[in-house]
């Protein structure tokens, strides 16, 4: 009940397309059974490279606050963007650092490599165990409801508005199933030289 | 289960009894936001003081309002009090309510790992004077915070968040908002079986923050 | 991986295996837990003329699988000596023994019904029964969450579902068990059309959802694999064999399908 993973409730979910990624979050902010906010995002933009947080929400903002330092810090070393897969370690051995006080995070990552021009997708445990996966990745208080609509709905090689498709209804229908997350939803469309970032309204309850 | 987990939990059940009974609220409109606070100072249940303040002004244009652990509150709100006006003083502009709103809440977050965190509740109103927008952030003592058109603190929560749902807009006059926050300090007074003295009501605007009269000695009728 | 609902957290679960408890003065404590959570997953979907009760056939516990077919799904009021055909179908998933015991009081009952009334139970009568049966364990419940399936009065598909205590609802569709919040999503997408609209209807609420019609026999025993494929993906207790009954006007189908053993 008062487990740190499920004081404030959401869900976010990655996917992988044909020469495309996408990542979806909801809006909800809550304490317990009592929703403070219907809008608040959990999808962090750090140039090509997209994070998705759900958790504690004082962790949320706080690690997000702290990737977005270090990934400016990187970006003025090295004079160029930061990949995924480099965020993803960076993320990875960040999270570890507190082995032993963790921020009770799960983190998705989501972005296209412009080295390789592939897909990239991955998720974290709250101590930085990457979860490489081909197909999508799921975390939040509907993570049970995600895997359930994801494998069923995802298929390999889809086209931008197919993904679209498939990650809105895999995240809308897996968040009605769950009391803690909902209340509105934020997709974003990740293609080679385009982004899309869409507003779903959904159920408002 | 590491220390830190136990903590949160800790202090999640002890703040869910006593700090309920203080009720902070705030609202925006068009251009200005209300932050209110009620006047009763409690202990257990004695009221040591019936004309609390439970605000401090940060700078020119932001108004905090807390609640929580008796020892705590103000000592929080002016050490973030003062380290706002250092900034004010060294850099000779103020801070924009959105920035302050992060100062405050990297300070709570940084608190909350600590060996005693601090356990507030606070309410941040303000109004930019550079985009003329008003803006109002709640944060709870993990150091949570959201962005709201309107927000409350303690049993204001339950009672007063679904009149505002039903009643706010985004582009209401001042004199609206106060008729919204007299229905819900109404409600307040008419639902909760402890006094808590009525509101303390500060309106921040281009001009500032300013005390804004508040009487609550009429009786609210109930069924 | 550390995951905060892992079971690994909350350990598994055995009736038996609950430990001595050692406590500081040196007195041994025993106790001893009625209920194991035997794991799989049901699922019930009905059509116009029809209704699939669906579930797996692996049983466990905690992390042992205790065999590869044991049926969740059940036949009730079927008559071997006077070849009278069964019309009603019940799944049990939760603890086992329960659902066992829960499926020979029921189906005794429906057989009693017939030979003392002439006429096979509907399955309303059998529904509010059902539920009845199980409040009246209240106090020491039935650990099983139950679907029971069959044709109404007019020969359409009939669903009802119940918690462990006997509420009950008649509804579409329904997944229980430990899948249950994988395929349920899933189901209300696919069989409900939640959180779909005709294209182009209109803007904002004029925007028009698509209306759930009832689906054709084929599609939906093709949804039921699906979802049950979905799961033995993702949940660890859910697997072997997939077993079908579906309830027509001209008697049960039994369909069994292999589902992957790992």
């Amino acid at each position: 009940m008062s487990s740190p993973f499920s004081i404030n409730g959401g869900a976010c979910v990655a996917m992988v397309g044909k020469d495309c990624v996408a990542i979806a979050c909801d809006l909800r902010l809550g304490l317990q059974s009592l929703t403070v906010s219907n809008n608040f995002p959990k999808i962090f933009p750090y140039g090509d490279v997209y994070l998705g947080l759900t958790g504690l929400a004082t962790d949320v903002t706080t690690v997000a606050d702290l990737f977005r330092y270090k990934v400016n810090m990187y970006r003025l070393r090295e004079e160029r963007q930061i990949s995924p897969q480099t965020m993803a370690n960076l993320v990875s051995t960040s999270l570890y650092e507190k082995r032993f006080g963790p921020y009770f995070v799960s983190p998705v990552i989501a972005g296209i490599n412009h080295t390789t021009g592939k897909p990239f997708i991955c998720g974290f445990d709250s101590i930085g165990c990457i979860d490489f996966a081909k197909d999508f990745i799921v975390s939040g208080t509907a993570s049970d409801q995600l895997f359930g609509t994801c494998e069923g709905l995802w298929e390999p090689d889809m086209e931008p508005e197919d993904l679209f498709e498939t990650i809105s209804q895999a995240l809308l229908n897996a968040v009605d199933r769950d009391a803690l997350s909902g209340w509105g939803a934020y997709v974003y469309v990740i293609e080679k030289d385009k982004v899309t970032k869409r507003l779903l309204k959904g159920r408002q309850d | 289960m590491p220390r830190i987990l136990l903590n949160l939990i800790v202090h999640h059940l002890h703040l869910s009894s006593a700090s309920k009974m203080e009720n902070l609220l705030g609202l925006t409109g068009k251009d200005f936001t209300i932050v209110a606070a009620s006047k009763a100072a409690m202990r257990g249940a004695t009221i040591l003081k019936a004309s609390d303040d439970k605000t401090r002004s940060l700078n020119k244009n932001t108004l905090m309002a807390f609640s929580g652990e008796a020892g705590d509150t103000v000592h929080f709100a002016e050490f973030v009090q003062a380290n706002i006006q250092l900034y004010s003083m060294r850099n000779d502009t103020e801070l924009g309510p959105p920035a302050v709103a992060s100062f405050v809440r990297g300070e709570l977050a940084r608190s909350l790992r600590s060996k005693k965190p601090y356990t507030v509740n606070l309410l941040l109103g303000g109004y930019d004077p550079i985009t003329k927008k008003p803006h109002l952030f709640w944060l709870d003592y993990l150091a949570s915070v959201a962005p709201l058109p309107y927000a409350a603190h303690g049993y204001a929560q339950y009672y007063c968040l679904s009149i505002l749902d039903k009643h706010h807009h985004p582009d209401i006059e001042l004199e609206q908002g106060l008729k919204i926050l007299r229905m819900c300090t109404d409600e307040l007074q008419r639902r909760l079986p402890i006094d808590f003295k009525g509101m303390l009501v500060k309106v921040i605007d281009k001009d500032g923050v300013r005390e804004i009269d508040w009487d609550s000695s009429k009786a609210v009728k109930s069924a | 991986m550390l995951n905060a609902n892992s079971p690994l957290a909350s350990g598994p679960s055995y009736s038996f295996a609950t430990p001595p408890n050692q406590t500081s003065t040196n007195i041994k404590q025993h106790s001893f837990n009625p209920y194991t959570d035997n794991g799989g997953s049901t699922l019930g979907i009905t059509g116009d003329d029809f209704a699939i009760l669906a579930g797996d056939t692996r049983s466990t516990s905690g992390y042992n699988i205790n065999t590869r077919y044991a049926p969740k799904v059940f036949k009730i009021g079927e008559d071997d000596g006077t070849g009278e055909s069964a019309h009603i179908v019940l799944s049990v998933v939760g603890f086992a023994a329960d659902g066992n015991a829960l499926k020979e009081r029921l189906n005794a009952i429906v057989k009693m019904y017939r030979y003392q009334h002439g006429k096979p139970m509907s399955v309303k009568a059998c529904a509010q029964r059902l539920s009845t049966i199980l409040y009246g364990k209240r106090f020491f419940p039935y650990y099983v969450h139950a679907i029971l399936g069959g044709l109404d009065e007019e020969g359409k598909g009939a669903l009802y579902s119940y918690d462990p205590v006997g509420s009950y609802e008649r509804e579409q569709c329904r997944a229980a068990g430990a899948a249950a919040s994988l395929i349920m999503p899933f189901l209300d997408n696919q069989v409900n059309f939640k959180n779909q609209y005709i294209p182009g209807s209109g803007e904002g609420h004029a925007l028009e959802a698509r209306k759930a019609t009832p689906l054709p026999r084929a599609e939906v025993e093709q949804l039921v694999r699906d979802a049950f494929t979905s799961a033995v993906e993702r949940h660890i207790e859910v697997g072997d064999g997939l077993q079908m009954l579906v309830v027509t006007k001209n008697g049960i189908e039994e369909i069994y399908d292999p589902l992957k053993k790992d």
